[in-house]
């Protein structure tokens, strides 16, 4: 929880070298490394309406442009607008600024419409007429520019497609020639018009080809309308007038004047799953159901990386020695030896991740499944530009198992050893000397980086072919921020 | 880094058996309506008015100084209702902070001076940030992350939320401690 | 400092408040406990069916260019004071079916007109008037007019009549003890 009102005093280094806290970081059981935000896939697993909550097909969600159907945002403060319900009894009042409103009203019947509570704006301020049912049924506009931009739409549509047909059949000549195996399509006498179909597009280039060809661009045009004479004259009121905000959110319309603003619907939320990008096995999948706080698939550092943590640190001088506790964290349901090591005395990076073989990426790019070259990892070094370091003590630390029932045994036991300071299930703490280097500049901030070398049991069940080894011995680096050197 | 101890006057405190610690100086208003589940620190000058409605919370809260818990009510065409309150599991509220919600759920941290407006809905995992306002109505998704006044969606919160919230609540009250034991 | 409180029939004001100084309070009116009305710079009169919510601090400040004998505070008819809210004023005029909610803050020399909303964690220091119907919301201030009125209370105030007597000690209306003067102000006092 530190992690969240607190500054990060501890950052792990990413395998893509970012330096991020553990809780942002994910840990791939099936590569075995650190992966964070940056280096893995994101994919939208489920649209949903954060305000109530229902879930939303990714087709239907796209023909709503992204929006719920029921829920509204204030169009003056954004905040959720609420339904409220008033029995309407007589004709109300029709206010002025309503233009075009339509009052229509029987006897007793219970009216809705939509209030915000925070900026307390209602449906009625901009004359939109009070509703029978308490959802859905609000009048939608028509944006004034849908067929040109249906048009638009269209046009780039064509040329897309246009083009993808067009690198699908260099693809395949490409590898007509140079192919010396019997390819899925001369085998099976697949045609050109079927493996279009298998890839979903189009059957024919008619009907892209005709969209092209009916399009007209656009013209400029010099005339503009003249200023209305009073517009530097004019006393502003500004409570008449809409923000820049309020207008951007309805970009079809920018309404100018408060009168004009409509509810906006509001937009949809999303559930996201995260992939590993080298192995494509997925890191986190959430349930579906979008109240829920559960995952199907949760592999977070949190839970697969020793957690360090600062209990407390001693100023740290230049040219002196300073006290560093730290408290170690084993998450893991297994029995874990840690050793404390200098960062740069970590074995080098065995092999760099070669993203996909060969074969496999000719697959993809017949089937145009992906696009491999749109993502391709930048490989960076991270700077670990520290002042300070920490006195690795050379034993290897045992840290038992997470243990849930353990915090109700009894307080901490002492141990022996000089630098551990006590002991708890599966925490440790550490008492350990920082040396900072005497050149540091006092008022720098000071770090010290330190790595980790643990052994972690993968309970991954081994696949059929390969039997994979289960005990591994891992490495993290992290940097510790101890505050600012003192003079 | 690690919480520090909180120490607290032990005569100020009462500790129940199922290990609600609560200060002789807050108000509890209907204190037969309130129902504390265990292991929950309400603090000095926190009001909770269960007198308007049951208020309920969850194992492992924190209700910090001066923070008011208030039920919320809601008009129909025939009076006013007060709502009862519902508070998850290890929820923390900070120092001066109103709570007129219908729901908070569980692994809820609403930071200090904050206002949450009547009627909010605060899903499970959820964060507010220090000085905000949540308008009335407002519905805290789970994984969000709200700052401002009116507050608004600002980042999601790591998918450990359930396990740094519990973590947090439970260092909280380990580290409360009575400051001498005569 | 005299403690001169007169609470009229119909009003529900708990024990646990601190109210200091000249102070009316009307009927129907209900005050929570931990609320504070200091009254050091002249009477307060609260109108009929005002909220005043737990924290809330009313204080009618001493000021140094003050009339003698000193302006009451009028706080109108069917205000609503939420919880934590703050009020500062030394002779100012509260009109009726304001909302002052959560934790805001309305300092010295700011005119408070009729049915206006300052929203939660506002804080109104400067010298201003307030026009009837002004909304003021967020971080930012920002200033809105609303159409019509904020609702009034007028159902909450039967609730909480109805139920407060049960859980909280109250003080007792004292209204036979109230001299005729101190009716008469409640009566004069402006009504637009």
């Amino acid at each position: 929880m530190a992690y969240l009102t607190q500054p990060d005093y501890v950052k792990y280094v990413c395998s893509c070298g970012q330096l991020k806290p553990i809780t942002s970081l994910y840990f791939c059981r099936h590569c075995l490394k650190i992966r964070c935000g940056f280096c893995i896939c994101h994919e939208v697993d489920s649209h949903h309406c954060a305000n109530c909550l229902e879930n939303m097909p990714s087709s239907e969600a796209r023909l709503k442009k992204n929006r719920c159907s029921s829920c509204f945002d204030c169009p003056s403060c954004f905040h959720t607008l609420s339904t409220r319900a008033t029995m309407a009894a007589q004709r109300q009042a029709q206010d002025p600024a309503g233009g075009d409103a339509k009052v229509e009203n029987k006897q007793t019947k219970k009216m809705y419409y939509l209030s915000c509570f925070n900026c307390r704006w209602t449906s009625r301020d901009v004359g939109i007429p009070d509703q029978s049912v308490a959802s859905g049924g609000w009048p939608e506009r028509t944006n004034p520019f849908l067929s040109r931009y249906n048009q638009l739409l269209d046009y780039y549509k064509a040329i897309a497609q246009q083009e993808k047909q067009e690198k699908l059949e260099r693809e395949r000549k490409k590898f007509a020639i140079r192919g010396k195996y019997i390819t899925l399509t001369d085998k099976t006498g697949l045609t050109g018009a079927m493996a279009r179909n298998i890839a979903g597009l189009p059957t024919s280039e008619s009907g892209s080809s005709a969209a092209i060809a009916s399009f007209t661009p656009s013209q400029a045009s010099a005339e503009v309308d003249e200023l209305p004479d009073d517009v530097y004259t004019k006393d502003v009121n500004l409570k008449q007038i809409t923000s820049m905000s309020q207008r951007l959110a309805s970009p079809e319309w920018q309404p100018s004047s408060v009168s004009r603003l409509h509810p906006l619907a509001k937009l949809l939320s999303i559930k996201r799953s995260q992939r590993c990008r080298v192995c494509d096995h997925n890191l986190t999948k959430p349930e579906y159901n979008p109240g829920s706080i559960k995952f199907k698939i949760e592999l977070l550092a949190y839970y697969h990386v020793p957690e360090v943590k600062i209990i407390s640190y001693e100023t740290v001088k230049p040219g002196e020695k300073s006290a560093l506790l730290l408290k170690l964290t084993n998450p893991t349901g297994h029995e874990m030896q840690i050793q404390l090591m200098q960062p740069e005395d970590l074995p080098p990076v065995e092999e760099r991740e070669e993203p996909k073989s060969i074969e496999k990426s000719l697959e993809k790019s017949l089937n145009l499944e992906k696009d491999t070259s749109s993502y391709r990892a930048i490989e960076r070094v991270a700077e670990l530009g520290s002042s300070s370091r920490v006195t690795a003590p050379e034993a290897t630390l045992t840290l038992a198992q997470r243990d849930d029932a353990a915090e109700y045994d009894d307080d901490a036991q002492q141990d022996t050893s000089d630098f551990i300071l006590w002991r708890k299930s599966n925490k440790l703490a550490l008492r350990l000397e920082v040396t900072t280097d005497a050149a540091a500049t006092p008022g720098a901030p000071a770090r010290a980086a330190l790595a980790l070398q643990y052994s972690y049991r993968n309970t991954v069940p081994p696949a059929p072919a390969a039997p994979q080894q289960a005990h591994h011995t891992l490495y993290t680096t992290l940097l510790l921020d101890l505050g600012v050197v003192s003079g | 880094m690690e919480l520090q101890d909180t120490y607290y006057n032990k005569s100020e405190y009462v500790e129940t058996a199922s290990g609600n610690k609560v200060s002789r100086q807050t108000v509890l208003c209907g204190s037969q309506n309130i129902v504390l589940h265990g292991k929950v620190i309400v603090q000095s000058d926190a009001i909770i008015r269960g007198d308007l409605a049951n208020v309920k919370t969850g194992r492992f809260c924190i209700i910090s100084k001066g923070s008011v818990i208030r039920p919320p009510f809601k008009k129909f065409s025939k009076g006013v209702a007060f709502f009862p309150l519902q508070m998850g599991d290890h929820v923390f509220v900070g120092e001066n902070t109103v709570v007129n919600a219908a729901v908070v759920g569980s692994y809820v941290y609403i930071g200090k001076n904050v206002v949450i407006g009547r009627r909010c809905v605060l899903k499970d995992c959820c964060m507010i940030e220090d000085n905000s306002v949540l308008a009335a109505e407002t519905v805290v998704p789970s994984f969000a992350r709200f700052s401002g006044s009116p507050a608004r969606l600002v980042t999601n919160l790591p998918e450990a939320m359930p396990d740094l919230m519990t973590e947090f609540t439970k260092s909280y009250y380990q580290h409360f401690l009575p400051t001498t034991v005569n | 400092m005299s403690h001169n409180i007169k609470i009229l029939p119909g009003a529900t004001v708990c024990e646990d408040c601190t109210l200091e100084g000249d102070i009316t309070i009307g009927g129907g009116t209900v005050i929570h406990p931990r609320v504070t009305i200091i009254a050091e710079g002249g009477p307060i009169i609260i109108a009929e069916y005002c909220i005043i919510e737990e924290y809330s601090t009313i204080i009618h400040k001493k000021s140094d260019n003050q009339e003698v004998p000193p302006k009451p505070l009028f706080i109108g008819a069917h205000n609503v004071f939420e919880v934590g809210c703050r009020l500062e004023s030394p002779c100012g005029h509260i009109g009726e079916s304001n909302v002052f909610e959560c934790r805001s803050f309305v300092g010295v020399d700011v005119k408070v007109g009729s049915g206006c909303v300052i929203g939660a964690s506002c804080n109104l220091t400067a010298p201003q008037t307030l026009a009837d119907n002004t909304v003021i919301w967020g971080s930012e201030h920002h200033i809105r007019e609303a159409l019509e009125k904020q609702p009034s209370q007028l159902l909450q105030l039967d609730f909480l009549s109805k139920v407060m007597p049960n859980y909280h000690r109250l003080r007792k209306p004292n209204v036979h003890k109230r001299p005729p003067s101190a009716r008469q102000s409640q009566e004069s006092s402006p009504r637009p």
